[in-house]
């Protein structure tokens, strides 16, 4: 009797120790990171990239951050690699073009299996590239070449993640049964050591992956692997669905069932409906309670999805979007911002009103309504400071909508700055037409180190959580670096307000049309005017604020201020220059590679994208030089060889036409 | 006397980084790269720059052998190579290299064949130059480095 009642309790005490252990080891994994007194140092990274050269470079990198390091050259190495040394590695940074396996493909294992942040990189930074990136649920998406700061960040994602896993177990409460068994599962999967292969713990891991949903239809996993579940994604029209169906019931009585049979979509399932069922009433309450979210506990509120759910998106497929996997928030935000901003939207909820505008802004995404006012103030201020360079009124909105060639709908209000909502959502709809021009032109990012920084001024986004008016330091703000570099385009203002910055370190460009922010560093531009001009004088004026700081060599700072004027010029005749004038983009690469060169330091070097663009090799021009030069250069003297090279440059430039521009260089 | 040599071949080094930045052959990326260097790795420029021409011989006649081919029609190859080699070259700090790059990319994703072979040609003499440059500064690096180290007996006592 007592033996059996000593074992009953041992059971007992067991079982209970088990759960403990359950919820011990999740809670465990979150403030794993917090209490670690090396963090960052010795976070363990593992890079996979099939070119040797950068991985050598990244490993050196990442060392001098003080991360453990692990290199890897074959994708199927690295996920062996991963499978074994379970819980060995923090985060992963994987080339996304690799020969034996696409980065894609292993980001999507890593998601599956591990569930460990995986940053994509690749020298191919057009903006499709990285929209895929994001799709496939990459934390973050890195355009090479890479640099050191870039490193220095990627932590955060780390964090966030564990954060965000975080939540979702604190939030498990409020699930019905049947997610509250997805959740004890996934317990159980961070408690036990199960390895990867086996079903049980795949088929747990995607119904939390379920949660996340993918993209609607498309059964983006085309991996051979294990049970592989469709994801449902939540379209615009199906989350309508949804919500009238959730509006038909009354929110209180709304139950995932009867939702699932009014919606009446077939292939739905009822765990499919109550986790976002789940989502939507976190949203709701979140943007009901707003108000008093100030200062933010975590960068990134749990389930962002349904805040850009909410709102019908016509043009972009958001809410496909949001919901295939780990968007990083501040784009999200943007999204949502912009979406929240547009007049036309039919959106279900309140929108129009201001203050929910300013409250749905601030709660999830963090975003505080100074920020919005921080923002209209650069821009008045940007517009004072540099009127001598800009003869036009500050009338940013009509520009960019009259600059933009794909303009679906004119949502833009002519009127200025007068309210931040207004604001956002002219530069919502900024972002979104230009994200969209993004796809329609294939388009290379250009490699000014500096410009990662160049900051996503883009209302929504970027707030360091424990900054409120001061939104945009870039080195301080560990958000802001990474996602620039995944939207480069967004960083549509805070030109002057950067400027007023004591480091100004991190201007950003706002331009518009086809120039790639990210390569405009100190081209800080304001409000992203159609013409190229203003956008273009404003890299004057950042060149001579520039030159005034530490300057390199004296004959590149001049040779590059003498190249401003006369870029400027050359672009003023109205004309989109990189649009049209395809021929004009090797001649303006000259002028803005030197002008790269003069800023170091705090500076960011002021380079035209122009190589983003199509070149059309012209027989003729091109076809010239290459008859020149080909075949004896090589072996030459090195004297020679800077001749002959100088004589490549000039033809090659004298070919295009003439121009304003070419006398800088015949000079 | 010595010590005259070592700084002059400093300016000669510093006088042909200047030319390569000058006429965008290098770019930011190759100052990282130097300040990557310290005592962990005293030869990483070196190390790297060299890995780096080894990939890219490869990848340069592979991308030759490619387009040489008679029937060749898989530009997607072509792109994925070129990738790479964007890559690599943007991280050393390749800039021209890289500039040549995107407008071979541009080619090939318009099928342009013909401007494909050129945008190759390009490629291969640009690199080359660079290849010659860079050599010639390891070459003035090293000469330095002999130079500022070697000692008169006279000098030790």
């Amino acid at each position: 009797m007592t033996a059996m009642q000593r074992v009953m309790q041992s059971n007992v005490s067991t079982s209970a120790a088990t759960t403990t252990c359950y919820g011990g080891l999740s809670s465990c994994k979150g403030e794993e990171v917090m209490i670690s007194d090396q963090f960052p140092a010795g976070l363990r990274v593992l890079v996979v990239d099939d070119d040797i050269t950068c991985l050598r470079i990244l490993e050196q990198m990442l060392r001098r951050c003080l991360y453990i390091v692990t290199t890897c050259s074959q994708a199927k190495l690295a996920l062996d690699l991963l499978r074994e040394r379970k819980g060995c590695f923090d985060v992963i940074l994987s080339d996304v073009y690799m020969p034996d396996m696409d980065g894609y493909k292993l980001l999507e294992h890593v998601g599956l299996e591990m569930d460990l942040p995986v940053i994509m990189m690749s020298a191919d930074g057009r903006t499709s590239a990285v929209m895929k990136g994001i799709r496939h649920g990459a934390c973050d998406y890195l355009i090479k070449p890479i640099r050191e700061e870039e490193l220095k960040n990627i932590w955060q994602h780390v964090v966030r993640k564990k954060w965000n896993e975080n939540k979702d177990l604190e939030h498990s409460g409020s699930l019905d049964d049947a997610d509250r068994h997805k959740r004890g599962n996934d317990d159980a999967e961070y408690a036990s050591s199960v390895n990867d292969a086996t079903d049980a713990s795949l088929k747990a891991l995607r119904k939390r992956s379920n949660a996340k949903e993918e993209d609607d239809g498309e059964i983006e996993n085309d991996d051979p692997s294990a049970s592989k579940k469709p994801r449902v994604v939540w379209s615009v029209e199906l989350h309508q669905q949804f919500v009238s169906a959730v509006n038909q019931l009354g929110i209180d009585k709304a139950v995932p069932k009867r939702i699932l049979e009014l919606m009446n979509v077939p292939g739905l399932t009822r765990e499919n409906v109550a986790s976002h069922l789940q989502k939507f009433r976190l949203y709701l309450k979140r943007i009901s309670g707003v108000a008093q979210q100030g200062g933010i506990s975590n960068p990134l509120c749990g389930p962002v999805e349904p805040n850009v759910k909410i709102g019908s998106l016509g043009r972009f497929n958001i809410q496909a979007l949001a919901a295939s996997g780990q968007i990083p928030p501040q784009t999200l935000a943007a999204l949502h911002a912009e979406l929240l901003g547009q007049p036309t939207s039919n959106l279900v909820t309140a929108m129009d009103h201001p203050a929910l505008l300013q409250a749905s802004l601030q709660g999830p995404k963090c975003i505080q309504v100074d920020h919005g006012a921080t923002f209209v103030q650069p821009i008045v201020k940007c517009e004072s400071s540099s009127s001598k360079h800009f003869p036009q009124s500050f009338a940013p909105v009509e520009d960019v909508t009259s600059g933009f060639r794909a303009w679906p709908s004119n949502n833009i209000v002519t009127a200025g700055p007068s309210n931040n909502g207004g604001l956002s959502s002219q530069n919502g709809n900024m972002l979104f037409d230009l994200l969209q021009q993004q796809l329609q032109k294939p388009q290379q990012q250009s490699t000014v180190p500096e410009l990662r920084r160049s900051i996503n001024v883009q209302p929504s986004c970027h707030v360091a959580p424990s900054q409120s008016s001061a939104g945009f330091q870039a080195g301080n703000s560990p958000v802001s670096v990474t996602q620039n570099s995944s939207f480069s385009r967004t960083a549509v203002i805070d030109y002057s307000f950067l400027l007023s910055q004591s480091n100004c370190s991190s201007l950003s460009i706002g331009q518009v049309s086809d120039v790639n922010l990210q390569t405009t560093g100190i081209l800080s531009g304001y409000i992203p005017p159609a013409s190229v001009s203003p956008s273009v004088s404003s890299c004057s004026v950042n060149a001579d604020n520039c030159a005034s700081q530490q300057v390199q060599t004296p004959n590149m700072i001049n040779k590059a201020s003498r190249n401003m004027p006369g870029f400027v010029h050359s672009t003023s005749n109205g004309q989109d220059p990189y649009g049209s004038t395809k021929s004009g983009d090797l001649l303006d690469q000259a002028p803005f590679n030197n002008v790269g060169y003069i800023n170091k330091g705090t500076c960011l070097p002021a380079r035209f994208p122009v190589h983003e663009f199509q070149l059309p090799l012209s027989s003729s021009s091109l076809g010239k030089v290459f008859s020149e030069n080909i075949g004896t250069r090589v072996k030459q003297e090195p004297n020679m060889e800077f001749e002959d090279n100088a004589r490549v440059g000039i033809p090659m430039l004298q070919q295009f036409p003439p121009n304003d521009l070419m006398s800088i260089f015949t000079e | 006397m010595l010590g005259l040599a070592a700084d002059r071949l400093r300016a000669d080094m510093n006088r042909l980084l200047a030319f390569l930045f000058h006429q965008g052959i290098l770019d930011e990326q190759f100052l990282q790269l130097q300040q990557l260097q310290d005592e962990s790795s005293p030869n990483f420029v070196s190390e790297v720059v060299n890995i780096y021409f080894h990939e890219s011989e490869k990848l340069l006649r592979s991308l030759r052998s490619l387009l040489m081919d008679r029937e060749f029609s898989d530009y997607n190859k072509m792109g994925i190579h070129l990738n790479q080699f964007m890559g690599s070259s943007s991280s050393i700090g390749a800039n021209r290299i890289r500039n040549v790059c995107v407008a071979f990319r541009a080619a090939s994703e318009q099928n342009n064949r013909a401007g494909c072979l050129r945008a190759l040609e390009l490629l291969e003499h640009e690199y080359c130059f660079l290849k010659n440059k860079l050599h010639e500064l390891f070459q003035i690096e090293q000469q330095r480095v002999l130079a500022a180290g070697v000692r008169y007996p006279m000098q030790n006592i």
